[in-house]
This record gives C-alpha cells, structure tokens and sequence, in this order.
C-alpha cells in the first residue's frame, strides 16, 4: 500500500500555532485585510490534555489535520464523486469542482477537519500539501514546525524511525495514516 | 525596486527580529519562513506577520488631534504640516533651554538607531520599556562581571552539554521572544542529555518538557538560589579554580560568611520550596558540567536587583561565564561610527528619572536607558514637554497605566496641557494614539529599511542583519527613522549630513567590510557565527573596575546593599490579610505584550491559531475557599485598581496566585478590543509611587502585586 504520512512527536510539540498561520498563509485561507477573528478557515488545529492534580502534572500538545483515513467516512458519504483516496500517496483529495457543498462530508468526518467555503459553496480540507510532496517538498506544516515536532515520508518509514528513535506509537490516536508517537 | 520571490529581510511581530525570507508574488507578501541563513525558524507571530501588513485597520496618513487628548478625533493633514508641527515645538524648547524636556519612547534595532541619533541632536533623552523587563539582570550583571546582557542574551541553549543544566526561573522561552529558534534548541538540548528544570508558580509548556518543575512561591527565586549558593559552598562544591583566579581579593571570603546563615532550610521558609528540593538542585548543579539559567517575569518584581545580584553570584561560584552552556557575555558588531556624532545628555548633570521632588528617593539606582514609567511622574513636575512613541504603548503598558494617562490630560492655570506635544508613530490604532495630538503612520517591517545589531540577541550579538522593502508601503506611511533623519536635517544638519537611511546604514556597515548592497546579495545577514567563549581569558580581566568579578557591590554599602536580601520583595510581605493572592502576570507565544501589533491581529486574536481570552486562573483549593465556580465573574481588586473577569480554574497554578496574561484590555482597534478582557496594568501601583523601596531593590521592575478576588 502507498501512504504517505506525518508522523506527530509529541515529546516535541509544544503548541505553538505556527503551522495553522502557516498553513493558512501557504492555501490562502485568509483575507488579511478583512477576516476577523473566528472567520477564518483553517486545516490543522492545537489539541492539548492535561491530567494530574498540583503539583503532579503532565501535559502533552498535539497537532490534528486530515488524518487521511484508511476507510475514508467522507468519501463514503459524498454522492458526487468529488472525494477520492490517492493511489500514488494516500492522500483524501476533494475535487472542488464536483463538490456540490451539500456539507454531507462534514458531518460523517470523525476529525472534524472539513471546512467549508460559504462564499464559493464547497468543502475543503489538509490535502497534505499534494502540489508540494508531489515535487520533493515537505508539507508546510511539517517545513515550519518551530521544533520539528513533524516528519513527513512514507507510512512504513516513518515507523521504522520511530521504532529507532525509542518512540512508541500512541495507537488510540494513530488509526489511520497520521502518526502520533511519544517517549514511554 | 521590488522584487517576486523568496526576499530576505527581518521580522518585527516582537522585539526578537528573528531573519525572515517573505515569499513576495506579483508585489504581495504571500508567505513567510524562517531564513535558512539566519536560525531558520518563524514563530506563530511572525507567520501571521502578513496579517498586519494588509490589515484594513492600517493608518495610512498623518493626523493631528481635533478634540481633547483621549477623545479619539482627528483630521487628515499632510506630512509637510506634520513636520512643522514637530519641528516648530522642538525648536521652541531648545529656544527657552529646555531640550532636554523631550523624550523619544522607543524600541532602538541598533545602538545608533537613527532615532536615537535624532534625539541626542535634540538634547533631548531615550526611554525605552526595555529597563521593566531586564534591569534588574543588567545591573546585575553589569555590576558583578560587567557585561552587558539583557533577555534576549539567553543562554546558548545549543551550546549546552550532555548532562547541562537549563534552569528556568520564572522564564518562557517557548514563548520565542529571543529567537524563534529556540524552542528547538532546548528540546534539542536535552535530546543531547542536558537536563530542563523550571522554577516557576505557573505550570506551562515549558515545565510540561521539563525534567523537573518546582513551583514557587512568586518573588522567591533570590532566597531558592541563596539556598543552593549556600550549599554549594558549605560543602566546598563550588568552582575553586575558577574563584581563586577572577574573583576579587577577599569576596568569597565576605560571601562565605553573609551567606553563612542563608540555608536550604532557612530560605525554604520564604520561597516555600523545601529544603531537600533546594539540596538536590545544588547536588545537581555540582554534578554538571554546565548550569545556566534564564529569567524574565521573576526579574521584574520589586525584588529584582536581589534576585539578579543572587543569580550572578551562582553563575560565578559555579564558572558558568562565557562557557558552553553558561551565561555569554556578549560582543557587538564593530560598525563604523557616522561622524560627527552628536554627544548623548549629560546623564550625570541631569539624571534620567527626573521625577520632581521625589528624585532622591531614587538616587542609587543608575541606568542608561530612561524607564518609560517616569513619563508620568515628569510631567507632573513640568519636567517633561515633548514626548514622542514609536513602536510602544505607553497608555497601556505602563504599570499604573491610568496614571500615564491622567498626566497627559493634566493641564496648566491656561487650559493648555502640561506635556505641550504628544506625537504617535504606529501602525494601527493603538491606546497611546488615542492621546497624542500627531499620529504618523508607520511603516512594517515588510516596507522599510532597516539595520539591525544589537548587543542583546540570542545571536550574541556578533553579527548584523538587514531589513528591507519587500513591497510598497501602504498609503502615505513612513518609516519612523526616515521620518526623523529628514527632520535632522531640517533642524541639525550637521549631524544629518548623509543622503538617507540607505546611505547610513552603508556608513555603518564600512566597519565590518559591508554595505546594504553586498548584505542584500548575501542573503541579508553578516554573520562569522562564533560566539566566543571565555573571553574574559583572552582580554586577562572581565570589564570591572577592578579587573575581577566583583561578587560584593561595595559602592551600595551605605544603602546596606552589599550582599543580596532573601526576603520576598516588600508587596509580598505586606497586606497579606486583606489582598491575599500574588498576582501572576505572564505572557504567551501568540501575543506581544500590550502593543496594537499583534494584538490588532486577526490571526493572533483567533480562537484556534491565536489566543482571544484572558480569564482569571486560580487553584481549584482557592476556588472552593471562595466558593466560586468556573466562570464566575469576579471582581479582582488591588490596592490601585480593579477589574472584573470570569475565574478559570486549574491545576496548573500554584495556590495562592491569580493569574492573568498580560497584554489585553485594548479600546482601539476593531480586533484588539474584542471581548471585556482586562489589562494587568490596572492592577499594578504606578511605579513613580513607590521610588524609595524600588531604589535598590527592584531597579525599574515593577510588576509585584497582591490582589482580592470576590464576586
């Protein structure tokens, strides 16, 4: 199987946001001379959990895009055909020009990572940045992170790295192709 | 002149000024990274950089004031009238003797900041809000080893070794504020084998990667360190080597016994933590082959001389000088100087905190850069006449800000205003514009020129870096330098001499071999990259007056300020019963301060890719003592101001602290004054108030205050 993949460290993520400005700024999800906050659509959003009582904390911050589904749910619910997975990458693709904006892939995405477009009526999401990596790039996300918490390859690989590294893949939040792995 | 593609030039969404490529297509700032050239990396402010620039919010010409100071009315008038407007009241002030009642508020990007160099013509004085933030670590270090570091002289974190100590106390580093690279290089650090302690009341993503947070009580951090000191030395774990050649004749001696009776049990009394945490952070530094640490909010409290004359005596009796992984001691780029250079103000005549008759209660303290807060105090006291701000908010982020703003209203017996001019130059609508009687509009980053080397980067200031246009300035904005290089040249030629900002910067550059034409075909940086290290053994002696580290401030005798005091600063100590909660002020990575700029950003004001709330937090223990629940909105009342604000509760403050971020509570601006959020600062005492306890030991700092919390 073909599937590229981000692999998410969560020994490094601190929660910074810069790969959300980033990857707005690089897929022209903003109007800087208008947008207000709250209106703005964005691919890739900060999670955080926070467990323990003072003064025995831990804390770990993670990053959620498309996790580039292995069942594709959104696929599955558009009648259009505007939704396909990659055979050359892996990567869920929405065809803006079948997308009819009925919103029924927003609904059934368990991620919540479809945004919708009011003004020109249809859905987008994190296409894993497919014109870059399709060219030898790194997603944004993964070029800017501030402390390369992200790596970006092929699936396999980037496990084969983990495993060398010591991390282990939190399985609960690794289902499909995104991969979130941390130091036991 | 404008070019499409990947532009070098300089961030300024924060004072870090990290290197920058912008991504300029069909003369539009489409994207921004981190120059690979320079450290590589841009945080979530400087990303969302483009925001600020093509924001509708932008001033776009100049305006002069048409109501009351305050009312926020203004009318269009043309920069000729602008510049007569500054130059005739200048010119009347020199007239009548009076030039040194000017004073520009600024943020210098170099030591001969065409601003700065204006305002020396003038005769006039530079604040900055610089000395809030560090002086207390400047004087410190100025005094003990003499150099000259401020926050951004952080440690190298990507020199620290495996099994190096990073010691966080009361410091943010993720916040990015030195370098956006840094974050990678203490995770990196420590990936390495280095170790990341965290000392401070809030638990925050820095403690969360920590190999050990210890909480705080706020203020503790000169007693926590006192402790360590004192066990190091007792059991002879110190740096013996390294004393017995720099330190002057007969200070470890004069340590040895002041610091006698500061032991771990004893000074677990006061910063509350125990004694057995004290003796294992000072067993673990003796174990290390480095310790360095970083401060910044814990720097600003009314303790701070203290804090920071305790910080360097462990940096000294551990040998963590100039070494990897301890403190740098910076050098600056050798830039040629711009003759003839006009001469600063005669400090030592006139002083720089010329606050009336309250002027002896702060005659010890001595500091090259005026503190923004006398502002307040000065006009008062007629002292202050023309005040100019560029790249600052006075009328919020002064401590005590409400009474920076009474001032500014005050007025004579004629009705006509103590402070006669009050000019703005901004990007966006800010609280201080609404006071001033000139707004100018300012340029970005993304539009000016700009040359950049300062003595305080997290670059160790051995190098320079270029800001250029990129694209063409929105409306009629202009760059606050090139605005007063031409009224230089209107009013002192002499020292105006040169074509423009271009042409000065080239002036400069001769020094290292550059020009702004070869920096900007290299990339936009001169950079040789070594730091240095323990170069105090190359020169033979450190920049004291005696040559050695001087451990003992002997030239604070009379003021019984030899040795630092353990104690809480003095805000703590009093007022407990009827104030009962520290208030903890702090930052976060997607807001800069209190200025219009990253606060009036849509981006950094959005729920998901910025920060758009500021609640109070407190322990869920203190929670249930006043029976409040989360959300409840409370009143927070100090001893000068309150404010109401719903209540967060979480773990992750230590009990007995109330914390709010600092920066919200803006007027002006449609993004910046969204939401009934609060500023900090009208909690804080006007720092003018409290001149005889900050003499000696809290420098400028200023930020130590108890609050009440009720329903």
């Amino acid at each position: 199987m073909r599937q590229l993949s981000i692999m998410v460290d969560l020994d490094r993520c601190i929660g910074c946001k810069t790969c959300i400005v980033a990857c707005r700024n690089h897929h022209g999800l903003i109007d800087h001379e208008n947008d207000q906050p709250g209106q703005m659509a964005n691919y890739i959003r900060v999670e955080s959990k926070t467990e323990g009582v003072f003064p025995n904390l831990k804390e770990d911050s993670w990053v959620v895009m498309c996790q580039h589904c292995k069942k594709t749910p959104c696929a599955k619910a558009c009648e259009y055909d505007a939704i396909t997975k990659d055979e050359q990458t892996g990567i869920v693709l929405f065809d803006q020009e079948k997308c009819t904006g009925c919103g029924e892939c927003i609904e059934k995405c368990p991620y919540h990572v479809i945004q919708f477009n009011k003004v020109d009526n249809y859905a987008h999401k994190c296409n894993m940045c497919y014109e870059r990596v399709t060219h030898g790039l790194d997603p944004i996300c993964v070029d800017v992170c501030l402390t390369e918490a992200l790596s970006f390859g092929e699936k396999e690989i980037l496990l084969m790295q983990a495993e060398a590294k010591g991390k282990q893949v939190i399985k609960k939040m690794s289902t499909q192709s995104i991969i979130y792995v941390k130091t036991p | 002149m404008y070019e499409d593609g990947w532009i070098p030039t300089i961030c300024y969404q924060c004072k870090a000024e990290c290197a920058i490529l912008a991504r300029v297509e069909n003369g539009v700032v489409k994207e921004v990274k981190g120059n690979p050239r320079g450290r590589g990396k841009v945080c979530v402010k400087g990303m969302a950089g483009i925001t600020s620039l093509y924001s509708s919010e932008r001033l776009k010409f100049p305006m002069k004031r048409v109501g009351e100071r305050g009312s926020g009315n203004f009318e269009r008038i043309t920069w000729d009238e602008a510049m007569e407007i500054m130059e005739t009241k200048l010119t009347e002030l020199r007239d009548r003797g009076e030039a040194h009642k000017f004073t520009y508020s600024m943020f210098p990007h170099s030591v001969t900041d065409p601003k700065w160099r204006f305002v020396n013509a003038c005769g006039g004085f530079i604040s900055t809000g610089l000395p809030h933030c560090d002086s207390g670590k400047i004087m410190a270090m100025i005094h003990t080893f003499g150099c000259f570091p401020n926050h951004h002289i952080a440690p190298m974190y990507n020199t620290v070794p495996k099994g190096g100590l990073m010691i966080l106390s009361g410091r943010h580093p993720f916040g990015c504020l030195d370098d956006a690279c840094v974050p990678k290089h203490i995770l990196d650090a420590k990936d390495r084998g280095a170790k990341l302690i965290v000392i401070d009341p809030l638990y925050r993503t820095e403690a969360s990667k920590a190999d050990w947070w210890i909480p705080i009580k706020p203020g503790g951090d000169a007693s926590l360190f006192l402790g360590v000191c004192n066990y190091l030395l007792e059991n002879d774990l110190h740096n013996v080597p390294f004393c017995d050649k720099w330190v002057r004749e007969g200070d470890m001696d004069n340590l040895k016994a002041y610091i006698k009776d500061k032991t771990p049990e004893a000074m677990s009394k006061i910063c509350e933590v125990p004694a057995t945490d004290i003796v294992k952070l000072a067993k673990m530094v003796a174990e290390a082959p480095s310790a360095c640490i970083d401060a910044f909010k814990s720097i600003m409290y009314g303790n701070a001389m203290d804090w920071g004359h305790a910080w360097t005596i462990f940096l000294v009796i551990t040998g963590n000088l100039d070494n990897p992984g301890g403190q740098p001691l910076p050098d600056i780029a050798p830039m040629a100087p711009v003759e003839p250079v006009p001469p600063a103000p005669d400090l030592a005549e006139l002083g720089y905190h010329r606050t009336g008759k309250d002027r002896e209660k702060f005659d010890n303290y001595n500091f090259f850069l005026q503190p923004t807060w006398y502002a307040a105090q000065a006009i008062k006291e007629d002292a202050l006449k023309v005040f100019i701000a560029t790249e600052c908010n006075p009328a919020m982020s002064e401590m005590g800000s409400n009474e920076w703003r009474k001032a500014v209203t005050m007025k004579n017996e004629d009705g006509s205003y103590k402070l006669e001019l009050l000019v703005v130059t901004e990007i966006m609508p800010s609280e201080t514009m609404k006071w001033a009687d000139l707004v100018l509009p300012d340029q970005t980053n993304y539009e000016r020129w700009e040359l950049l080397y300062m003595p305080w980067w997290y670059n160790f200031a051995h190098g320079a870096a270029l800001c250029q246009p990129v694209v063409k300035p929105i409306g009629e904005s202009r760059h606050a330098n090139s605005v007063f290089i031409d009224l230089g040249k209107r009013m002192f030629p002499e020292y105006f001499a040169f074509k423009d900002d271009v042409e000065y910067y080239d002036i400069e550059l001769a020094g290292v071999g550059m020009s702004v034409k070869k920096l900007q075909e290299n990339g936009g940086l001169w950079s040789p990259g070594a730091a240095g290290f323990r170069k105090y053994e190359d020169n033979g002696k450190f920049n004291t007056p005696s040559g050695k580290i001087e451990l003992q401030w002997q030239m604070y005798k009379d003021a019984g300020q030899e040795w630092p005091s353990p104690e809480l600063p003095l805000e703590y100590r009093r007022g407990e019963e009827e104030f009962p909660f520290i208030l903890v002020n702090f930052r976060t990575i997607f807001l800069n301060n209190t200025g219009a700029w990253s606060q009036n950003n849509a981006q950094l004001r959005d729920p998901i890719s910025g920060l758009d709330a500021n609640p109070c937090l407190i322990n869920p223990i203190d929670a249930k003592k006043l029976g409040l629940e989360e959300g409840d909105m409370v009143t927070m009342e100090s001893s000068t101001g309150k404010i109401e604000i719903p209540i967060k509760l979480t773990e992750k403050i230590i009990p007995g602290c109330a914390g709010i971020i600092h920066g919200f509570g803006h007027t002006m601006g449609k993004v910046a004054s969204r939401g009934n959020w609060s500023s900090d600062n009208e909690l804080i005492a006007d720092a003018g108030s409290t001149l005889d306890e900050q003499d000696m030991r809290g420098g400028e700092a200023h930020v130590s205050t108890r609050v009440k919390i009720y329903k």
